[in-house]
């Protein structure tokens, strides 16, 4: 399988020395305690941040020499908090194609479709939202562009137990059927399972150990994994 | 106009012990400072009625352009000091400081609204210089705070493809209704709730109310005009501060990492 993103040996304040590659239609899952630089990581790959050193590539091709508003169209992120922006759910909807003059009428639709919420909430002011709603619509938002690879920091972690199901159900067919590059940042160690073929552990941001899901959380190698899963 | 004695002027001290009292009273703590700012405010206006009374006695444009330049540093260094943090704070005031007085008065002089004369001209440049000033320190304080709060909305925005004007669209809208709410509220308003201090002064000075209407509108749209055009320049300008050329945001209340 093709590598779509390449991470060498980057480090800034916040991570150090990190090295990983994501696989073309694959979903990795990052773990680890809260401060071990996870967010950041994410940050860095959407060039929201730039490391201090080291380099990243995108399709073979590093993530500097790409025009930063199309990498982040193709490198898409949804936030842990939804961060809607004033106005209706269209409104948000719209907002990346419509940088593009891309938006089509029926967009909305589909986009609301896939995250399972009805056509009546393209009208709805986003303040009216619940926690859980706003998130799938950040979400939606996000998929508007397109992007190939999605870059999730805990975006199910507000969410009752039935929308992180419908929620987990959408990135299942997202990689399946769409062939999506996901990166997604999990405290949920059960939904890193369930989800991830790929795993990443962070620790005081180093990526201290990483590899197929089933055998790291079955063989945990390092001391600080080991740990971090007695909690 | 009646003149008010030194003797009359004098019995206004029974008026400053009143909040005086009453801060000792109910230990507010600021009596020292009621009666320091009392003062304060009555050496400076006594300062400035000899100013002008100086000012008024030079040449027309002498005058004016003294006073006027006096005026905007002044003003430009107030505003500037909430604008701390944000590069060329100082300097960015007083152009669109400049910008605006030189576009009232060219109008009120093209018009023909107002002579040129020191007596009309500066305190109606005063009055639309003033409320810039705070209009200008507002809009930075509301663009350092906005994009403090906003910062997820604007990272959300940068993630999706904007760039830094698209993403700060949402603040330069909010930083220039909120330096135009006050003033559409107080148009609404004009004269039903209090007198405008311009035609209250006027008719305290013997001109007919409808003359002094006359002056108040002219004010009043002028200032109007001002703020908006200057919290909108602020905006304009001072957003891109928050943004390194990678479109990145900066860390930092003034943009600066």
């Amino acid at each position: 399988m093709k590598k779509l993103i390449e991470v060498d040996h980057v480090s800034n304040e916040r991570v150090s020395n990190v090295q990983f590659s994501l696989t073309e239609g694959s979903l990795t899952t990052i773990i680890g305690p809260s401060g071990a630089g996870k967010s950041s990581l994410l940050l860095l790959l959407n060039r929201l941040e730039d490391p201090d050193k080291g380099e990243i590539h995108f399709k073979g091709k590093k993530i500097s020499d790409f025009p930063i508003s199309e990498l982040r169209r193709n490198i898409g992120m949804v936030f842990q908090q939804a961060h809607l922006f004033d106005g209706t759910v269209e409104d948000n909807l719209k907002f990346g194609p419509s940088l593009q003059k891309k938006w089509e009428p029926n967009d909305g639709v589909k986009l609301l479709a896939k995250v399972q919420l009805p056509e009546e909430f393209l009208t709805k002011e986003v303040e009216n939202l619940s926690g859980g709603e706003q998130q799938r619509v950040a979400f939606a938002r996000t998929l508007a562009n397109n992007p190939e690879v999605l870059l999730l920091d805990e975006v199910t972690s507000a969410l009752d137990m039935r929308t992180v199901e419908l929620m987990e159900e959408l990135l299942h067919k997202l990689v399946q059927e769409e062939g999506k590059t996901i990166l997604m940042i999990t405290h949920d160690l059960k939904q890193a399972k369930r989800l991830g073929s790929y795993t990443l552990f962070m620790n005081e941001g180093k990526v201290e150990e990483q590899g197929e899901t089933s055998s790291l959380f079955q063989q945990p190698k390092t001391a600080a994994l080991k740990h971090f899963f007695e909690g | 106009m009646t003149n008010i004695s030194n003797l009359s002027l004098l019995t206004m001290i029974l008026f400053v012990m009143i909040p005086v009292s009453l801060s000792y009273l109910f230990s507010l703590g600021i009596g020292k400072s009621a009666i320091w700012s009392s003062i304060r405010g009555v050496v400076q206006l006594f300062f400035i009625g000899y100013v002008l009374t100086f000012l008024f006695s030079m040449p027309d444009w002498q005058g004016i352009g003294l006073w006027v330049a006096v005026m905007l540093v002044i003003a430009s260094l107030q505003a500037a000091k909430r604008g701390k943090g944000i590069p060329y704070a100082f300097l960015l005031s007083l152009s669109s400081l400049i910008l605006i007085e030189v576009f009232v008065l060219s109008l009120w002089i093209a018009f023909d609204i107002i002579p040129f004369q020191s007596e009309q001209v500066i305190p109606m440049s005063g009055m639309i210089i003033g409320n810039s000033m705070v209009a200008t320190g507002l809009a930075f304080e509301r663009m350092k705070n906005e994009f403090h709060d906003s910062k997820g909305k604007i990272l959300a925005a940068l993630s999706l493809g904007a760039n830094a004007s698209q993403a700060s669209k949402m603040i330069i809208r909010k930083t220039i209704r909120a330096a135009m709410i006050p003033n559409v509220d107080g148009l609404k308003t004009i004269g039903l709730v209090q007198l405008p201090g311009m035609m209250t002064g006027l008719i305290l000075g013997g001109a007919s109310p409808i003359e002094a209407i006359r002056y108040q509108i002219v004010i009043s749209i002028s200032i109007f005009s001002s703020v908006s055009i200057c919290a909108m320049i602020i905006s304009l300008v001072t957003y891109r501060f928050f943004f390194n050329r990678k479109l990145q945001l900066l860390e930092g209340k003034g943009g600066r990492k």
